[in-house]
């Protein structure tokens, strides 16, 4: 039998036991994004197609499944995922500029050596551009949690307490955000740092100077991917929580109006 | 620049600290050629010598660009003087780059005959640290401005917990420890480090280092043993076969520790909110408590696992589209470049899952010793 087959159904089984319909849910949204990336593979393999804006879309349709799917369409996940694609949109030209200057694009040589014999590295694309989806991929996932993780809680304290001004519920938002800063950023350094560990020994082994390690590129994109993707959970934190504030206020206002 | 300006009002000390800190830093970057054994060279010119479509094998079109660079040496006996290097690049830049005015690389000397004295030589490398500096400088201040505190303590850990990574395998590669063994370890102090950095000395984060470390290791336990009952049918260890180390043991490894920030945020959130619970209501039912946990845990399961999902697939992007660009079949593109990640990220997802029950069950564990004691 297959490893992964097997690691599936002991996942989907655990879902299903702990989270029932919703564990299903959270386990098919897993294959409903892995196609997502496999189509977008596709059509960056396009010349004529900017993988920038391919991007742009695939972070649409994630954050879709990851928002509406998993959970449901309400006022709490339309504020998510408007905050998270405002986010997205400002990452990405964020990371494209340090991607270009750092030039961590394509392949490191660790790499290359033994794909360079095989394989033409000439296939007419623009690895800046990809390189830079990656990064904004890489942080997807990290990104819509923390958007949502603020935007509920925030609806409860606006339902607990109907007059609240807009300026203590933005308050309330980042001081949401401001605890689960700490244990995201964990989250994806860990996760970075495990796929890369091999690298990481290989470096040691062949002992690399400090100096050499830090230049080199697969691990300065690395490290750019780990500051980048903290970027992106701290800068969504008073993003969704100004969006939900406003929108929040603004609901409230209107009906108050329409009561008048 | 307001909040950083009532910021330093109020702790003038930490934050005249952090910025001597980022001034020394930049400055450093940008004058640390003396520190490298290797030449550095910056470029001060750059000519386009000629460009020429290609086509390769495949129909793939794509056009290559030589490029003359005037360079200064900025270290090494050689300093201030002039280097002539050649460039070539692609547009697709998937291994090359075009250099402009200012750049700083890393070159070798090739001999100079006497026919032509001038010193040239190739580009081995581009000289990043500065950039990475720069980058981590932006996320800090992010993380300060956004966390505060919070912000602060977050990249303490983030940095305490690099250096203790590369101690470690710097112990691994000298040593001949196994490396499961140190994992163990590392796991434990991590989790520690990390939980009591990022939420403080309470009882809802000793009950989240236990959650943490139990769920961690049943899950890496669950995962190994589905390993072994598959036999690695599967599982193509190709992309790490550059290793002179056994590779299925660093596999493991990672996996163990990949999983690991997902898992503490799991513990934490649990712990907290069921701690909140208790904290409100001190005759709250066990029952009540294990019913709003697990409403809970249903919450956070779907956005955790697709967190770890995104970091481990996303970076083999580059890798399958060069692939398939040089008409590999699908299948076993997909095989040979996802295996590892998807493996990852499912025994991550195992251990995410696991880990509400555990933490649930280690929370109310503590509750009723709390509740018996009072």
């Amino acid at each position: 039998m297959n490893v992964l087959v097997l690691l599936a159904i002991i996942l989907f089984a655990l879902m299903i036991w702990i989270g029932g319909k919703k564990g299903a849910r959270s386990f098919l949204s897993l294959f409903l994004n892995f196609g997502v990336i496999l189509v977008s593979v596709f059509f960056m393999m396009d010349p004529n197609a900017d993988p920038i804006i391919i991007t742009l879309i695939a972070c649409t349709v994630i954050s879709c499944i990851n928002l509406f799917y998993i959970n449901e369409v309400n006022s709490k996940t339309v504020t998510a995922f408007i905050s998270t694609l405002i986010t997205v949109t400002i990452l990405l030209f964020f990371i494209y500029i340090v991607t270009k200057k750092a030039m961590i694009q394509g392949f490191g040589e660790e790499e290359m050596d033994e794909i360079s014999v095989i394989f033409s590295l000439y296939p007419g694309l623009d690895f800046v551009k990809i390189s830079a989806a990656v990064i904004i991929m890489s942080t997807i996932g990290a990104v819509t949690d923390i958007a949502i993780s603020i935007t509920s809680p925030m609806q409860e304290i606006f339902n607990q307490h109907p007059s609240i001004k807009k300026k203590e519920l933005f308050t309330s938002g980042l001081s949401i955000g401001k605890d689960i800063l700490g244990s995201n950023t964990n989250t994806l350094f860990f996760a970075f740092i495990g796929g890369y560990m091999a690298l990481l020994i290989w470096y040691k082994d062949l002992s690399y100077s400090f100096g050499d390690i830090v230049n080199s590129k697969i691990f300065s994109a690395e490290m750019i991917t780990i500051f980048c993707a903290g970027i992106g959970i701290a800068l969504v934190i008073p993003i969704a929580s100004l969006i939900n504030a406003h929108y929040l206020i603004k609901i409230r206002d209107k009906k108050s109006d329409s009561k008048i | 620049m307001g909040i950083i300006i009532y910021k330093f009002k109020k702790k003038p000390l930490i934050y005249t600290f952090i910025f001597i800190c980022f001034i020394t830093s930049i400055i450093f970057v940008y004058h640390n050629y003396g520190f490298y054994e290797r030449p550095i060279a910056k470029v001060i010119q750059t000519d386009l010598e000629d460009s020429t479509d290609i086509t390769d094998i495949h129909d793939n079109n794509d056009r290559i660009f030589t490029q003359q660079i005037i360079a200064e040496i900025k270290n090494g006996e050689e300093k201030g003087q002039l280097i002539h290097l050649t460039n070539k690049y692609s547009l697709s830049r998937a291994n090359d780059q075009p250099y402009q005015k200012g750049n700083e690389v890393f070159v070798s000397f090739e001999k100079n005959t006497i026919e032509n004295p001038q010193l040239t030589g190739n580009i081995t490398d581009v000289k990043r640290d500065k950039y990475i500096v720069i980058v981590a400088w932006i996320f800090i201040f992010t993380l300060l401005i956004v966390g505060k505190k919070q912000g602060l303590f977050a990249s303490i850990s983030l940095a305490v917990n690099i250096l203790l990574l590369s101690y470690a395998l710097d112990i691994y590669v000298r040593t001949d420890m196994n490396l499961l063994w140190i994992c163990g370890i590392m796991v434990i102090l991590f989790t520690i480090i990390s939980l009591l950095l990022v939420n403080g000395f309470n009882e809802k984060t000793y009950t989240a280092i236990i959650a943490t470390l139990l769920g961690t290791f049943s899950s890496l336990l669950i995962t190994y043993f589905a390993i072994w009952i598959a036999s690695e049918n599967g599982l193509y260890y190709e992309e790490m076969q550059y290793l002179t180390r056994p590779y299925r043991l660093i596999f493991l490894a990672g996996l163990f520790i990949g999983s690991l920030g997902a898992v503490m945020d799991v513990a934490i959130s649990l712990s907290s909110a069921t701690f909140e619970l208790y904290n409100k209501n001190n005759d709250i039912s066990v029952k009540a408590l294990k019913a709003s946990g697990m409403e809970i845990g249903k919450d956070i399961m779907g956005t955790m696992t697709n967190i770890l999902f995104f970091a481990y697939i996303s970076g083999s992007i580059p890798m399958l589209i060069l692939y398939l660009k040089n008409y590999s079949p699908l299948g076993f593109t997909l095989s040979i470049n996802l295996s590892l990640e998807l493996a990852r990220a499912l025994a991550g997802g195992i251990g995410i899952v696991l880990t509400i029950p555990i933490g649930l069950y280690t929370s109310i564990f503590f509750i009723k010793r709390k509740r018996e004691n009072s």
